[in-house]
C-alpha cells in the first residue's frame, strides 16, 4: 500500500513507463521526419511498451470541436472511423486540460460511444491532452484490454510526452504553412513576375 | 478500348468508403476498368538493438504489432471483395499494401507514376483540422500529376 500527496492511500501499481521506454519513444519523435510517420510510429511504439489494445492520436479541430483522428494503431479501423468525436460528448474534460482515467469503462458515463467501446473490447481508457501555450490542440488515448490501475508516475509520464507532442504538432503545422506561402509565391512568379 | 487503370487509395475511413461506392456506381459496369486498391502503411519502427533492456522488454509486443498489420492488410482484401460482389471481375480488382516510407500523398503520387495509372479516386473531406498538421493530400497528388485524371470524392 502507498500514499499520495493527499495522504489518501491506493493500491500498489506496476510502473510500466521508465527512462528505457522514454529513451525509445523520444528517438522515434525525433527520427521521423514527418509528423504522419512520427504520429504512427508513436502509438505502435505506445501500444507495444505499455502492452496496451490500442492507441490513438488526436488533433482539435477548434471549429467543429470535434477529435479528429491523426494516427492510431491496434484497434479496428469500424471501431476508429465509428463516427465522429465531439469534446462535449467523449471524455470532454481532457480537452480541459486535465488527464482522465477510465479505470473500467463498464462503470463510467464519459463515453460518446460506450457499446462500441465494449465490442471493442476495451476495458479501459487514459486520456491525455496534448497542449501546446496553455490551449488543447488535441489529445493522446490510451485503450486497455482489461479494466487497468495505471500508476500516478505513468500518468505523469504521459503529460510529458504529450507536451511533447504538442511541441512537434505546433512545428509541423508552421512548416507546413511555411511551405504553401512558398508554393503560393512560386506559382505568382510563374505567371509573370520578375523572381526575387 | 484499352484498359484504363484505376487507382483508389483506401484508408477506411467514411470518405474512402464514399470514394469506393463512386467507383463502383461509376465504373462497375465498364469491363475496360481495372481498379487497384491501395493502402501503405507504416512499418513497425526499427528499435536499436544495443538498448537490450528495451528490446527485451519490447519483444513479445512486436510480433502483436505485426499481427495488427496483417489484420490491415486482411481488412484491405475485403474492400476488394466488395469490388467484386458489385460487378468488378475478380481479376480485374488488384490490391496493394506496401510499407510506407513517406507521407501518404507521395506514396499516392509514387505508384501512380511508376505504373502508368489513368485515374485516381481519391477522397477528401473539407474543413479537416488534421489537414493543419499533415497538409492536404488530395491536393499535394494533384499539383504533382500530371496527365492523370483525378476524381476527387468529398
Amino acid at each position: 500500500m502507498r500514499f499520495n500527496q493527499q495522504g489518501r492511500n491506493f493500491m500498489s501499481v506496476e510502473e510500466k513507463i521508465d527512462i528505457d521506454i522514454f529513451k525509445v519513444v523520444f528517438r522515434a519523435i525525433a527520427e521521423s521526419d514527418n509528423l504522419e510517420i512520427m504520429a504512427n510510429h508513436l502509438t505502435q511504439l505506445l501500444v507495444a511498451a505499455l502492452e496496451l489494445k490500442g492507441c490513438t492520436l488526436f488533433a482539435l479541430n477548434q471549429n467543429s470541436q470535434e477529435l479528429e483522428v491523426l494516427a492510431s494503431f491496434g484497434l479496428s479501423m469500424k471501431y476508429v472511423h465509428k463516427g465522429p468525436l465531439l469534446t462535449a460528448k467523449s471524455i470532454g474534460a481532457t480537452l480541459e486540460k486535465k488527464p482522465i482515467v477510465i479505470r473500467d469503462i463498464n462503470k463510467t458515463k464519459l463515453l460518446q460511444y460506450p457499446d462500441d467501446a465494449k465490442n471493442e473490447g476495451i476495458g479501459a481508457i487514459i486520456s491525455v491532452p496534448i497542449i501546446f501555450n496553455s490551449k488543447a490542440i488535441g489529445a493522446l488515448r490510451l485503450y486497455h484490454h482489461d479494466a487497468w490501475e495505471i500508476s500516478d508516475k505513468d500518468i505523469d509520464s504521459m503529460l510529458v510526452l504529450a507536451e511533447n507532442i504538442g511541441l512537434a504538432m505546433t512545428y509541423t503545422r508552421l512548416l507546413n504553412a511555411v511551405q504553401t506561402i512558398r508554393y503560393t509565391v512560386d506559382d505568382i512568379q510563374s505567371i509573370g513576375l520578375e523572381p526575387l | 478500348m484499352a484498359t484504363q487503370k484505376l487507382l483508389l487509395p483506401y484508408n477506411f475511413t467514411r470518405f474512402d468508403q464514399k470514394a469506393l461506392d463512386f467507383v463502383i456506381s461509376t465504373f462497375g459496369k465498364l469491363e475496360e476498368v481495372e481498379v487497384t486498391v491501395f493502402n501503405a502503411y507504416t512499418p513497425v519502427p526499427e528499435i536499436e538493438t544495443a538498448a537490450s533492456s528495451v528490446t527485451g522488454k519490447l519483444k513479445g509486443s512486436l510480433s502483436y504489432l505485426s499481427q495488427k498489420i496483417t489484420e490491415q492488410e486482411t481488412e484491405l482484401k475485403t474492400i476488394k471483395q466488395k469490388l467484386v460482389d458489385n460487378g468488378f471481375a475478380d481479376g480485374r480488382v488488384h490490391t496493394v499494401f506496401q510499407p510506407r516510407k513517406k507521407e501518404v500523398a507521395g506514396e499516392i503520387i509514387d505508384i501512380a507514376t511508376k505504373n502508368k495509372f489513368d485515374i485516381i479516386v481519391i477522397s477528401h473531406k473539407p474543413g479537416k483540422a488534421t489537414r493543419f498538421f499533415t497538409g492536404s493530400r488530395y491536393s499535394k497528388v494533384i499539383s504533382a500529376l500530371k496527365d492523370v485524371t483525378v476524381c476527387v470524392v468529398s
